[in-house]
């Protein structure tokens, strides 16, 4: 698991909280949970490689339930 | 929600939103000692017959109210005619409410031009558009300047570690050679749109 945040957007409390809710979801079952400042309003998660969400893409911020389901269909 | 004197009055000085701040106060005031005021900006805004109340709403943690809000103080300290007040965003959602870029977008800061009876006579929001056009332009030349970086429309995340951090270090450093060039696209902004409330 990959989630890019922008460091200057103050984004650290959404980024938390997800990787809060993957840890709870998923505890021993993922590798890997990688935090990575950026900039430019980034708010990209993806899983194996695979964007699953992105605010430029999609627009906002991800639920954690979806990106939950997206991590379980990968297991 | 009307703002008035009262409600005006809920606001912080630029001093004690410094004195409130968790985060980047350095940077912040690093900011504030850069900023290179033109005489001839400064005399635009001493001109004004009567002080305007101004609105800042701000959070420590964003970074264009680190490079901007600094500008909009020195230029309130050097003209003696901006009485400035501070607005915690997430203390005021009503104010922020208000005053949304382009109707969706909380963006900030956000400087709010009053006169003297509080009628509203300009609004600023967050950065100059020829300064996010030529941070765009920057972008895509620093990446057509290494191959390594890829696509600029590629998830950074993507990167191998030690070419994100180089690419991250040359988006910085963009960032900082334009900060002198953007406090002047800043105060250019705001003189311009203070001189056109006053001219109304």
């Amino acid at each position: 698991m990959r989630i890019t945040y922008c460091a200057e957007c103050g984004y650290e409390p959404q980024t938390l909280a997800l990787a809060s809710a993957l840890m709870t979801a998923f505890g021993g079952r993922l590798s890997a949970i990688e935090l990575v400042p950026w900039l430019d309003g980034t708010f990209d998660v993806s899983v194996n490689g695979d964007l699953v969400h992105s605010m430029t893409r999609d627009g906002g911020f991800p639920e954690a339930a979806s990106v939950v389901a997206a991590v379980r269909a990968r297991l | 929600m009307v703002v008035d004197a009262a409600y005006f009055a809920q606001g912080i000085t630029y001093e004690a939103f410094k004195a409130s701040m968790t985060r980047n106060r350095e940077q912040l005031e690093a900011n504030e000692r850069a900023v290179a005021l033109d005489s001839a900006d400064v005399a635009a805004f001493r001109a004004l017959r009567r002080p305007l109340h101004v609105v800042a709403i701000a959070e420590d943690w964003c970074g264009d109210v680190v490079a901007n809000l600094p500008v909009l103080a020195r230029l309130a300290e050097a003209s003696g005619k901006l009485d400035l007040r501070v607005f915690d965003k997430s203390k005021h959602p009503e104010l922020i409410a208000r005053y949304k870029k382009e109707g969706t977008f909380e963006s900030i800061p956000v400087f709010v031009f009053f006169d003297e009876a509080f009628r509203e006579v300009g609004v600023w929001i967050e950065r100059p558009a020829s300064v996010t056009a030529r941070r765009a332009e920057r972008r895509v030349a620093i990446y057509a300047s290494d191959p390594a970086f890829g696509s600029p429309d590629a998830p950074p995340a993507d990167l191998p570690d030690e070419v994100r951090a180089r690419l991250l270090a040359a988006l910085v450093t963009m960032r900082a050679d334009l900060k002198p060039w953007a406090d002047r696209e800043v105060t250019r902004e705001l003189r311009e749109l203070v001189q056109r409330a006053v001219a109304a």
